[in-house]
């Protein structure tokens, strides 16, 4: 079809020139103005949001509505009486699987208000023909108040558009691009600090390692602490994940390139970040139980529902517990003090007393990526039937560590070519993750055997046979997804991508 | 994309007043539907309010669908769009006359409007003509209001066998009672005995009512401005009826 003139939006001069503008345009059109119409829009969205970054809205404006948009387009509303926290809580639909998709297992929370008052009127010609339409939007949300104009041309009449136009010209400013929600929530400053990306820490090639590594670490343990909260209100079962994959990786970068910081300092911090880290080990074991509630489920045959209510039981109360003994440690001030101490030393400037410190960043990390990986090959080739499952589980951590490692420096590699490499370790670390689940998930249900409960071990003896059944199978694919991963093209790759090069005098100190 | 053409050999039967309504309900059940308004006289553009081009457009018609885009003007309603008529459309029968593959021109430019329309209404002027062939080429529907008196009986008869004699498919012909004045008994025998022989009438009537002559002055569909009237849920139940036919 030709093409129509598109919407156009602009913000007036004066907020409450509205009646001025229409009045000049009665100079040429009959106008109908109707009522105005409030609307108050309450968004929603995850902490990591998650919504707003695939350009999704979700808006509750009347008492029970929830809208969703995508790209500014209302693709589709639920109503719901009861107050709703997760996306299981909305009944089925778009807005539900979009929402499944989108925000996993997070919490949606109220993020931002708009407050919009929407004037719409008509612009008919001298045969009471509608030929413009238009609307004035007020919106106060955030820190101001703006209003904005808007004129929608018709098919067919073009000129009656443009003549409108040309009237309100003079009492508007230059006219917006997308204006909508979205567009308002951005101009009113509505969003919360979250919904802007972290600022990236950019680390030059050249730079020194120990400034690197500094730089690095502070970074991450300030990522960790933004999820505090979250636990402390125990939102979601995702903050306290977050916040563990934070210290997980502060304490793994501090082992990778633990002689790029002074001896003393490097033992503190870690003994410290270590104390911390341990603090939530078990919440999050009994969190993880949970979240698996139904696959359990679905593993026992009728008969066992007693004995598993029984279990959950149990857990429930204890991770109640649980909870608020972490609760109470996070909010604690030794917990305070402990990091910000950490975070201080982190934050200082580097003393280069290691040989190592003062190197660049990227020799050292190809250096140390060319020797784990030498290191995990040897390991591997090691691996028979008659290895135990510990030994697989260490190579698993060295895979962790080899991911982390690149993940850390991941800018400072050829992008397409580090990208593939990651996800075929990804791959491995996947088949040996779960290898290693079905051990943690056997050794705490033994925990739970207890002779005088029949119904409650009936069901426990059941899942860990069949968890070690899987165990068992496990093991076979994960020896096979090693083979497959150390190939010889991967050494040679390794060699290629990390060895080549002459170090530089790294030094044989890494 | 489906075309419904609201046809009479006769004036006066309530073509117009079915285009108008008929396009209005399609378009309010979320259809983009485009009227075109084919008789000369503009009528159903006078109902929506749309005035004709002021340029002699007739001739470049049956051209190509670019010529009808230009003068396409929404109406006043959501997915309601029309092709008002102009004068210069009186003269299709002797333009379309020295055209080759005369009778299926209409259908080749209604193509193009595949991707933009669900539905097209063309409102007929009343004639059997060279136009009136290439509508019943084009139309997957063909509309007919026939008001139950023996007259019309005899029309309707005409095209049937009109239909039959050029061998158009007689299925396309869908028929339906208007201006009925049940009070009227001539109107009541005509309608069962009309119903009883032909197997193409909708079960919908329209009345006979004060409430359609009003359009002309309100000049809009008669939702507008008669909602709770009897007329009105005359023409929304009709439209039920066809958009169930053209989903099958
Ligand atoms: N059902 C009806 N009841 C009363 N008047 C009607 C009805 N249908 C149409 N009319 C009126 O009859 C006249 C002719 O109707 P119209 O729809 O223009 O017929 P056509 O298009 O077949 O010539 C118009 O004045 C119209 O208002
Ligand atoms: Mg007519």
């Amino acid at each position: 079809m030709n093409h129509l003139p598109s919407t156009l939006t602009w913000p007036l001069k004066v907020v409450t020139c509205s009646n001025d503008i229409l009045l000049s345009l009665q100079v040429k059109f009959t106008t109908d103005v109707c009522p105005p119409a409030e609307s108050v829009h309450q968004f929603y969205d995850d902490f990591d949001s998650h919504l707003w970054r695939s350009d999704h809205l979700l808006c509750k404006s009347a008492k029970t509505d929830f809208q969703l948009y995508q790209n500014d387009q209302l693709i589709d509303t639920i109503k719901t009486a009861r107050p709703v926290q997760f996306w299981w809580h909305f009944s089925e639909g778009l807005l539900r699987s979009k929402l499944k998709k989108l925000t996993g297992l997070r919490a949606i929370l109220p993020i931002a208000s708009l407050d919009l008052l929407k004037t719409s009127f008509l612009l008919r010609n001298c045969d009471q023909k509608i030929v413009v339409r238009g609307s004035f939007t007020q919106v106060i949300g955030g820190s101001a108040t703006h209003c904005y104009l808007t004129l929608e041309p018709l098919r067919g009449y073009q000129k009656e558009f443009d003549r409108a136009v040309n009237i309100i010209q003079a009492s508007v400013l230059d006219s917006v691009n997308d204006f909508g929600l979205k567009f308002l929530l951005l101009s009113t400053n509505s969003l919360p600090a979250q919904n802007k990306l972290p600022e990236k820490i950019s680390i030059d090639k050249t730079m020194e390692i120990e400034r690197a590594v500094r730089v690095m670490a502070v970074a991450m343990l300030n990522e960790a602490q933004r999820n505090v909260e979250g636990v402390i209100s125990d939102i979601d079962t995702e903050f306290l994940h977050h916040y563990r994959v934070g210290f997980r990786k502060v304490r793994s970068l501090l082992a990778l390139l633990k002689k790029a910081l002074p001896v003393t300092m490097i033992a503190h911090l870690r003994a410290e970040l270590s104390i911390i880290a341990g603090k939530t080990n078990k919440l999050r074991d009994l969190d993880v139980f949970l979240l698996e509630q139904e696959r359990y489920r679905l593993m026992l045959p009728v008969g066992f529902e007693n004995g598993l209510d029984e279990l959950y039981k149990l857990i429930n109360s204890q991770r109640k517990r649980e909870k608020n003994a972490v609760a109470t440690y996070l909010a604690s001030e030794a917990y305070q003090t402990r990091i910000s101490v950490c975070l201080q030393a982190l934050a200082e400037e580097p003393m280069f007393e290691t040989t190592l410190a003062a190197k660049p960043v990227l020799a050292v990390v190809k250096k140390l990526l060319l020797k784990r990986y030498q290191k995990m090959l040897s390991m591997s080739r090691a691996i028979n039937k008659q290895t135990t499952d510990e030994e697989i589980h260490q190579l698993r951590i060295e895979f962790k560590k080899l991911r982390y490692l690149i993940e850390f420096f991941v800018d400072l590699f050829p992008k397409k070519r580090v990208h593939k490499l990651l996800a075929e370790i990804k791959k491995v670390q996947t088949v040996l993750g779960d290898f290693n689940d079905y051990c943690v998930q056997i050794d705490f249900l033994t925990a739970y055997m207890d002779h005088s409960k029949i119904e409650l071990t009936k069901a426990l003896s059941g899942l860990i046979a069949i968890l070690h059944q899987k165990l068992i199978e496990q093991r076979i694919t994960a020896e096979a997804a090693l083979v497959t991963f150390f190939t010889e093209e991967m050494t040679i790759e390794f060699n290629l991508q990390y060895g080549a090069e002459s170090m530089e005098k790294v030094g044989e100190s890494v | 994309m489906k075309v419904i053409a609201c046809y009479s050999m006769k004036g006066g039967v309530g073509k117009t007043a079915t285009s108008v309504n008929i396009a209005y309900w399609a378009a309010k059940s979320g259809l983009k539907t485009l009227l075109i308004d084919l008789d000369p006289q503009g009528a159903s553009s006078f109902y929506f309010r749309v005035k004709p081009s002021k340029k002699q457009w007739g001739e470049r018609f049956f051209q190509a669908y670019e010529a009808l885009l230009k003068h396409i003007k929404a109406s006043d309603f959501e997915n309601l769009d029309i092709i008002p008529a102009h004068l210069s459309f009186r003269n299709f029968d002797s333009l379309l006359s020295g055209l080759k593959k005369r009778e299926s021109r209409l259908k080749r430019i209604l193509k193009g409007f595949n991707k933009d329309y669900d539905l097209v209404i063309l409102d007929c002027p009343p004639s059997i003509s060279h136009l009136s062939e290439s509508i019943f080429i084009a139309s997957d529907i063909v509309l007919v209001p026939v008001i139950p008196t023996t007259l019309s009986e005899r029309t309707y008869e005409q095209l049937l066998d009109f239909f039959k004699e050029h061998k158009y498919p007689k299925t396309h012909i869908t028929s339906f009672f208007s201006m009925v004045q049940s009070q009227k008994s001539l109107h009541k025998a005509t309608i069962e005995g009309m119903s009883q022989r032909y197997k193409t009438f909708l079960k919908t009537t329209i009345p006979y009512s004060a409430d359609i002559e009003k359009m002309g002055e309100h000049k809009a569909p008669v939702d507008v401005f008669a909602k709770s009237k009897p007329a009105n849920l005359a023409y929304s139940e009709l439209w039920k009826e066809i958009a169930k036919l053209i989903k099958s």
